[in-house]
Parts: structure tokens; C-alpha cells; sequence
């Protein structure tokens, strides 16, 4: 076969297979709504950060303007219990990276096998996305100063396998902690929703 | 020209584009909403771009080699897939009919774009190595590195099929 019947076979091929793609709907809308969506992150991450200065502004000349020795801060009206540095509460920064799902509630099977690797990636710009093992998933997040925790499940696909629920944690997690290799998601009565281990 | 102007008048080019590239339809969905998503964030500057569909094109082809270079793109069937939930793709009524369509899926992803922008874009190799950021001698290799794949794969599977 000459290079130019090839040529010509793929022009059709390709136009075959252009020709065969059903009409998509609502491109517009999904397009617009996941744009608007990741600026409102912007927004939520911008206004974290502004309540974040003005808080440690606060502080800094409150420390500044008084005539009394400074006082170590206390936590919710007690005295600190010990001189161990109390952990610090998560942020976008450090739950920052890969994380794989070690135990979801109510879930048993999270070491069946299936067509994607299901990861949870968090990002430092508070976006977050992975897969849940066969649909690829993608959303917002945002984390206050105590460890409160919201997510916004952004637009993906529904193919059925045996999914691990990540966009499920997300959605009913109410509280988050981290340390170095483990992240733990919580509901809103306290019990502990998920827990993960970094993979990268 | 309007966000929703060129979506109605190109936003259907762009899921073909993302099919013949992904040869998944619903990876193509996927392709052109990535690419509208991130075109409407900076829809001033594209609409003032000489051509907005090269620019939009461009991030669509960008982000397809980007899902391809991540380690979990390949998909691979499995048993507990549930049939009530998985969408009919076209892709397999032209995997049953066409076995160039099959050669394609030997190719690298960057060999099949390649493809994909010279014969059905019908791009010249200046144009396709703006899109992906390489030079046109790199592309000129390219397309010939596939087009042999091409060669060899289609007649070993006719060989093959003879011998059936």
C-alpha cells in the first residue's frame, strides 16, 4: 500500500468516525457553570486569605498596643494543658498532594480492581480532582481555620463500576484533619466519614 | 463573537475532534468541556485572537497529551463494569468496521494527534507544530514514525486474518 492510499484511507477513517459522534447538549451551559464554579473558588480562596490578614493584623496590633506582657494565645477560654505544641489545624497547603483511600465507612471493597487508579488529588489552589476508578472527577474545596471543610463537586462522568465514593466523603464531611501521611474526613456528628494515605 | 456563538457554532467540531484524537466519545465530551471551560474563563483575549478556534483547539490537543502522559489514563474493561450505567460509544461500531481505526489505537497519543490535525484537520506541519509546541521537523518525524506503524500493524492484521 502506497503512503497516499494510506493517507486517503485515514482522511476517511477520520471523517468515519467524525461523522458517527452523536450531538452533544448543553456544552454552553457546562462550560460556563465549571468556569463559574472555579471563580467562585477564587473568590472563596481570596476571601479565606483576607480573613486571614485581617485576623493576624488584629493580633499584631493588639500585642502592639498594650501596656501588659504578652500573653500566650489560649485556646476556647482554657489555659494550654501541657507545653506540646497543639497540632496545627489542616490548610489547602498542607493537605496538598495525592491521596489514596485506606477506609471509607461502609465500604468493604476498596481493593477491587478497576480501570483507573482511585486517587484523590487535593490542590494547593483549592481545586481538587482523581478518579473514583472509572470516571474522572473534579471539583473545588475549602478548608477554615479550625478544619471546617466544604467541597463543590464539579461536573463528571456516570459510568457505573465498583466507583470508590470519593465525591460521597466530600459531599458529607463537615470537618478535616491531616498530619503528614494521613488525612481523616469527618461528618457532622464527629464520626469519622473516610480515612486516606498519601501516595505522592 | 460571543462565548455562546462560537460554542453553537464550533462546540460540536470540537467533541469530533476530541473523539478522533481519544477515539472515546465520552473522553471527547470531557476534551471539549475542558477546553470551553477554560476558553470562557478568558474569553476577552480569545475572541481577539486572529483565529479563536486555533487557540481553543490548541488547549483541547494539550489537554488530551496531558491526560495521556498521567498514569491512569489507560482504561481497561473490567467485569464489574454495571451495564445499566455505561453509554453506548460509537467508537466501537467503527472498531468492529474499520481496522485503521484499530491500527490508531497502536499509535502513541502524540502519533495520533499528529494524525488527526494533518488528515482530518488537513493542518500544514507549521500549523500543527504551533499546537503542540514542537518543532515542524519533529511533526514531519512523527507522522512518518506513524504512518509506518500504521503500515505494519494493518497488513500483519490482514495477514492474520487471512490465516483465520
Amino acid at each position: 500500500m502506497s503512503t497516499t492510499d494510506l493517507e486517503d484511507d485515514l482522511r476517511g477513517t477520520f471523517d468515519r468516525a467524525a461523522a458517527s459522534v452523536p450531538p452533544a447538549t448543553g456544552l454552553t451551559e457546562r462550560a460556563t457553570t465549571g468556569a463559574r464554579l472555579a471563580q467562585r473558588r477564587t473568590w472563596i480562596v481570596s476571601g479565606a486569605a483576607a480573613v486571614g490578614v485581617a485576623a493576624v493584623a488584629v493580633v499584631g496590633f493588639g500585642l502592639a498596643g498594650s501596656d501588659r506582657p504578652a500573653q500566650p494565645p489560649v485556646a476556647g477560654g482554657q489555659a494550654p494543658a501541657s507545653t506540646t505544641p497543639a497540632p496545627q489545624p489542616p490548610t489547602v497547603q498542607s493537605v496538598s498532594g495525592t491521596w489514596r483511600a485506606v477506609q471509607i465507612a461502609g465500604l468493604k471493597s476498596l481493593k477491587a480492581s478497576r480501570p483507573d487508579d482511585p486517587v484523590l488529588a487535593l490542590r494547593p489552589d483549592g481545586t481538587w480532582g482523581g478518579s473514583d476508578g472509572c470516571n474522572t472527577l473534579q471539583g473545588t474545596y475549602a478548608i477554615g481555620q479550625r478544619g471546617e471543610f466544604t467541597a463543590v463537586i464539579g461536573p463528571q462522568r456516570l459510568v457505573g463500576c465498583d466507583n470508590v465514593p470519593h465525591t460521597g466523603v466530600l459531599q458529607a464531611a463537615n470537618r478535616i484533619a491531616a498530619d503528614a501521611d494521613t488525612l481523616q474526613f469527618f461528618a457532622p456528628d464527629g464520626r469519622e466519614l473516610a480515612r486516606y494515605a498519601r501516595a505522592r | 463573537m460571543e462565548f455562546e456563538e462560537y460554542v453553537s457554532a464550533r462546540g460540536q467540531e470540537l467533541v469530533r475532534l476530541g473523539f478522533t484524537v481519544s477515539g472515546d466519545y465520552q473522553r471527547a465530551e470531557d476534551l471539549a468541556q475542558i477546553a470551553l471551560m477554560q476558553a470562557f474563563r478568558s474569553w476577552r483575549k480569545v475572541r481577539k485572537a486572529d483565529d479563536p478556534h486555533h487557540y481553543v483547539r490548541r488547549i483541547l490537543i494539550n489537554s488530551y497529551l496531558s491526560m495521556a502522559r498521567r498514569r491512569s489514563f489507560t482504561e481497561a474493561p473490567t467485569a464489574e463494569i454495571d451495564p445499566q450505567h455505561t453509554v453506548p460509544d460509537p467508537a466501537n461500531d467503527i472498531a468492529n468496521s474499520d481496522d485503521l481505526w484499530r491500527a490508531l489505537a497502536e499509535l502513541s497519543a502524540r502519533e495520533r494527534v499528529v494524525l488527526v490535525l494533518r488528515y482530518y484537520q488537513d493542518l500544514d506541519d507549521r500549523t500543527i507544530a504551533d499546537v503542540l509546541g514542537i518543532k515542524p521537523s519533529s511533526v514531519r518525524a512523527t507522522a512518518s514514525r506513524a504512518l509506518a506503524t500504521l503500515r505494519k500493524t494493518r497488513h500483519s492484521n490482514r495477514v492474520d486474518e487471512r490465516l483465520s
